[in-house]
This record gives structure tokens, sequence and C-alpha cells, in this order.
């Protein structure tokens, strides 16, 4: 015993000579400044003559920050952590380096803060490499056009407001409408799908963010999904970086050729924490005292999302951002800048969540630009009538209430439409697979479900979907492999909804 | 309207006081302090006259360096440091001012402007803890 405690101690002593004789001190000339002043999170910093915009500095104690303004005579620095222990006249380093964040495989299933440490308490994270968190978004040659679908298991987005792998895709309604769980639902279907899901927490409270760690863990999801978190309490700078630091994890994976879903949870948080940092950096304020470059802000982040083409190591970075309107209100400045950046909007509304259309997605006001393209063939096929159908609908449901005396026509549209509305509702955190979406909604479209009292819908789609599990499974096989039934498939799904729907009405 | 900096400001006092007579100087002066309270500068005085001390300095080649030591340095080891500061900044002579700290445990920490050649016993010892904790 007394042996082996001496081998120990001659081991680690040995291996600490080790480590001391490979110590070698650098001696180098070093820029530093004093500070002059400290702000709530930044910090006025005389000296530093030779430093770059978004160069890294040290302070004396350990902290780090950024060089955000050059001004002549001293220096804007945002301070990371906690910046009530800098004090006027200390050192301050420049370290010659952009900001970085620690990168590597083992960061996935870890909860990570805006500086890329964990704070999970599962302890260190072993990384390769280092990334730097401002980047210059990739160039028009090495991108490809989007036309991979992200399945997000939600039938109103999949039908009807496809994402594809390369696409950024806004997320916006008012507090309490289903944003986040949304998102949430989308990161829990990517199992088994190769998507690395990347989930960026800005200003939220702990306690959601705890919620949708233990969510996602219950699903699985957390193999898959890294998240980064700058909660509520955190200082504005850590929640003007996070979603940097977001992009330069998802950026990593992206490099090794994967694809990548990536989401910013909220950029209207984002947008008043870098509003506090320019107002204490004393920018000069513009529209809702936002400084100038907030466009230039979040474009230069969602730029950063593309699909990358095979020469140039493919791979793709999805991004979804949230953002949170006041009152339903899209004409204010950070709604429509992020609007007119990405490719198109899912519009949550406060008005259909209370009337029990959940997902709340208004379908009117939500597009994607990349369109069909990121559909497979069999959902274009029953998505197109679909997308018809409710417009129609919608533009009769208006007359309908006045007038009692309607054709035939009209008739059969509002029963249609309200069946669509009805199939398309879904409870949250219950994604549903293509396939199945694809044979729920062609059921709809061919008009199997008309008379289906609306109120039973619900129960006809739970049930027609536990009964094709045993008998569509060759339609089920060819959507899931060839992206398209055949006449078999398509003849046994028919076959299998006609039997089913029998049943279901003799019953009910 | 542009700002005028206290760069700006030394700078012109330079050079306005520069080729002058000492009666000449002394009248400029005067007028220059007036001027300062006119335009409500002279609570910038100080900034301004510390970056005249630059100005000069730059003009004339003098290195003006703070150096921190344990102990008072020696004649033989301040020689060495001025050549050695001269050469280094790319002056004529150096100006050294001295002071002691015996929190630094050894060696020198040098100051030059906004440069710091730091060679002290205590930022070594911190530079082998990093290096220690982090392998």
């Amino acid at each position: 015993m007394v042996s082996r405690i001496e081998t120990m101690s001659n081991q680690i002593v040995e291996n600490l000579k080790k480590e001391i004789e490979n110590f070698s001190a650098e001696v180098k000339v070093e820029k530093v400044g004093k500070v002059l002043e400290v702000f709530d999170g930044t910090a006025k910093v005389s000296g530093l003559s030779d430093i770059r915009a978004s160069e890294m500095v040290a302070f004396s104690n350990g902290l780090f920050g950024v060089a955000l303004n050059l001004e002549e005579d001293a220096v804007g620095v945002i301070i990371f952590g906690d910046f009530s222990k800098i004090q006027e006249g200390d050192e301050v380093k420049a370290t010659g380096k952009i900001l970085e964040v620690s990168v590597g495989d083992d960061i996935l299933g870890r909860v990570v803060n805006a500086i890329g440490a964990p704070v999970d308490g599962q302890g260190v994270i072993k990384t390769s490499k280092t990334y730097p968190i401002e980047r210059v978004a990739p160039g028009v040659v090495t991108r490809q056009s989007v036309d991979k679908p992200v399945a997000t298991g939600i039938k109103v987005i999949d039908a009807i407001i496809p994402i594809g792998r390369g696409q950024r895709e806004l997320i916006i309604g008012d507090r309490q409408t289903g944003k986040t769980a949304l998102a949430v639902d989308t990161i829990l279907n990517q199992k088994g799908q190769n998507l690395i899901c990347i989930y960026v927490a800005i200003g939220q409270k702990d306690s959601k963010l705890r919620k949708i760690e233990k969510r996602l863990a219950e699903g699985g999801a957390m193999d898959y999904t890294v998240i980064v978190s700058a909660g509520a309490s955190e200082s504005a700078s850590l929640l003007y970086l996070a979603p940097y630091t977001g992009v330069a994890i998802a950026e990593y994976f992206m490099d090794q050729g994967k694809d990548v879903l990536i989401i910013y949870d909220d950029l209207s948080k984002h947008a008043v924490a870098y509003r506090e940092i320019s107002l204490l950096l004393r920018r000069p304020p513009g529209r809702e005292a936002f400084p100038g470059d907030v466009f230039y802000l979040h474009s230069r982040l969602l730029e950063r999302a593309c699909r990358r083409n095979e020469k140039y190591g493919g791979g793709s970075i999805t991004a979804l951002p949230i953002i949170e309107t006041q009152a339903g209100d899209v004409t204010a400045y950070i709604p429509t800048n992020v609007i007119s950046i990405t490719d198109g909007q899912i519009f949550l509304e406060t008005d259909l969540f209370y009337k029990g259309i959940r997902p709340a997605v208004n379908v009117g006001l939500s597009v994607s630009r990349v369109g069909a393209t990121a559909q497979i063939k069999a959902m274009k096929k029953v998505a197109g009538t679909l997308k018809l159908d409710l417009a129609q609908y919608r533009e009769l449901e208006a007359f309908a209430q006045f007038g009692s005396d309607l054709d035939e026509n009209t008739k059969r549209l509002l029963e249609r439409g309200k069946r669509a509305v009805e199939v398309l509702k879904q409870p949250q955190y219950m994604p549903v697979k293509m396939e199945r979406q694809v044979a729920v909604l062609y059921a709809l479209t061919q008009g199997w479900m008309d008379d289906v009292p609306v109120e039973k819908i619900k129960a006809f789609e739970e049930g027609l979907l536990n009964y094709l599990e045993r008998n569509a499974k060759t339609f089920y096989k060819e959507v899931t492999e060839k992206q398209m039934w055949t006449e078999k498939g398509e003849a046994e799904l028919k076959k299998a909804i006609g039997e089913f729907k029998n049943n279901f009405l003799t019953k009910n | 309207m542009s700002k005028i900096s206290n760069d700006n400001l030394a700078r012109a006092i330079y050079l306005a006081v520069k080729d002058k007579t000492p009666t000449e100087r002394s009248s400029l002066l005067r007028n220059i302090v007036k001027f300062l309270a006119k335009k409500k500068l002279l609570a910038q005085a100080p900034k301004i006259l510390a970056r005249l001390g630059q100005i000069i300095n730059e003009d004339q080649g003098v290195v003006a360096a703070k150096v921190w030591s344990v102990e008072k340095l020696s004649a033989r080891t301040k020689g060495k440091l001025v050549d050695f500061l001269a050469r280094r900044f790319g002056g004529k002579t150096a100006v050294l001012e001295e002071n002691l700290d015996a929190g630094l445990l050894g060696g020198y920490k040098i100051e030059v402007q906004d440069e710091v050649l730091d060679l002290c016993l205590k930022n070594r010892i911190g530079q082998l803890q990093t290096h220690l904790t982090r392998s």
C-alpha cells in the first residue's frame, strides 16, 4: 500500500517536472491599457493603441471583453462576466485574437453558455478546435439551392410552409402563441434524420430552459442537440454574443459536411440587448432607440445559414429565428427587419390559439419562399390541393356567416375547409412522421373525410393512422424510400382507408 | 463641425511654441491659457499637457519609460536599460522613471506609453500556473 502511494507520488512529481521543463515563459511586449470608466457591462479603456475591432481583451482579474468602439483616445469594451469586479485603473491587455469559441464533437448533448463553457454541471468538454465567433458568411460560389426538406413533424408546416435544409424561416408571433413549442417539436422530430440541432436561448427564463432541456432529454433528442444558453439574468453582452456562439458551433459541424438546424429563441431580446450595449457605448440611437446597425446585426448572423455544394464539402445550416411581437404588430422595427432577411415566416396568432387551432399558424400570412422545392414528391402532390382548399375556405368563411342559402359547391368547399383545419390541428410534443402526414392528407384531399362529422375528425384521424400502421405498409415504405407512392401503394392505401371508414361510420 | 481633440490642441501648441524665443514664449503661453479658458477647455488641461509631453518626447527622440523593480536599479543596469529602450523604440535616448514595488518578487517591469514588457518573477509564476492548470 505504502509503496503504491510512493510510486504514485513519484509519478506525479515526474509529470510535474516534465511539464515545468516544457514550460518556457514567453517574453513579449504587450499592449496594455487602463480602465477609465465602467458602465453596466461595458468599460472605457485608455491606451491599447493598435487594437483591432472585435479583438479580445483580458482584464487583470481574468475576465474577457471585446473591443467594439475604437475612438481616438479610448476604446469601448463589452465585458463578458461579472463586471462589478472591475475597477477604475485596472490593467487591460490586448490579446491580438478575435473572439473564438472552443468546439468539438463532445459538445453534443451539452448545455453551454455564451462563451462556450459548460453550465450543465457535467464537467469539462473536451474540445479539439476553436472557431471564430464572427465570420464572413459563405460566398455565392460555395452555395447550392435549397431542395432537401427539414421534416418538422408538424403537419401544417410540412404541408403548407415547407422548410428546406439551408433555409432561414422566421417564427413570429405574440407571447404565449407556441413559438418555442414549434421549435422544440421540430428538434424532437429530428431523431434519426441526420440533423444536428442547436437551440440558442437568448434572454429566456432559466426555468423555461430547464423545462426544454428536460423535454428534449426525455424525447432522446439531447443526443444530437446542443443548447447555448444566455439567460435573462446574464449581462447584455452575453446575450448579444450567444447567437454568434451558436452559429460558430453550427459551422464546426457544417464543415464536417453535416446538416445543422439552429434555433435563435429569440432575436427580439437579442436586439434589445444590443440596443443596451450600444446606448452604453454612446452610439447614436435611431428608430425605437435601436442603433443604426441593428439590421446588419441580424443579417450577418442569418446569412451564415446556407446550404453548401458538394465541391465545398456539403453540409448546411438551417436557421429558425424567433421574433416576439407586441400585440400582433409585425410592422415594428425588428420584426420587419428580420422578415426581410429571412426566406419566409411562420406567423402565429393569439386569436387562433384561443380558438383551439393549435399550432396557431395563420396559413394566409405565413409563407416559405423556398416553397415546394423543399418537399418530397408525395407531399407536393397532396399539399397542392390542400393549399387551394384552405384558401377558398378562408375566402368563403366570412360570407357564409351571413347567408344560409348556399349552393352545393360552396357548401362542399366550406365543409372541406372545416375538415382541413381540424386535420391540421396537432397537440404539442406529438410530431408526425412524413409518410403518415401524407396518408392523412391524402385521405382529406381525396374527399374520404367529407362525410365524417367535423367533431369526429380527430378521432377518425387517430384511428386511421393506427389502422394504416398495419394495413398500408407498402404505401409507407414507398413514400419513405422513394418519396412517392406507386399505383400499387395507392391502391393499398385506398382500400385501407375505405375499410377503416366503413368500420368507423358504422361504429359511431 | 468636426471635434477638436486634445491631440489636435497639443500638436498646435507645440508647433506654435517650438521655435520661439523665451520672451515670445511667455506671452504666447499666456494667450494659449486664455484661449483654453475661453473655449472652456481648462478642465482638459492635464490631458492636453500629458499629450504635449508625449509629442515633445516623440519629436526629440526621447523614450519616456516607467520602470518597476524590487530594489533600486544600479547605475550599470540603468545604462543598459537606457541603451536597450532607445534602440527598441527608435529614439535617441531614454528617460527612466523609477518605481519600487516589492510585490514583483524579482525582475523588472517596463512600461513605455501603452506597451508593457513584463519581466518580473510574479508574472512568470503566474504564467507557469496557467500552463500547469491547463495541461
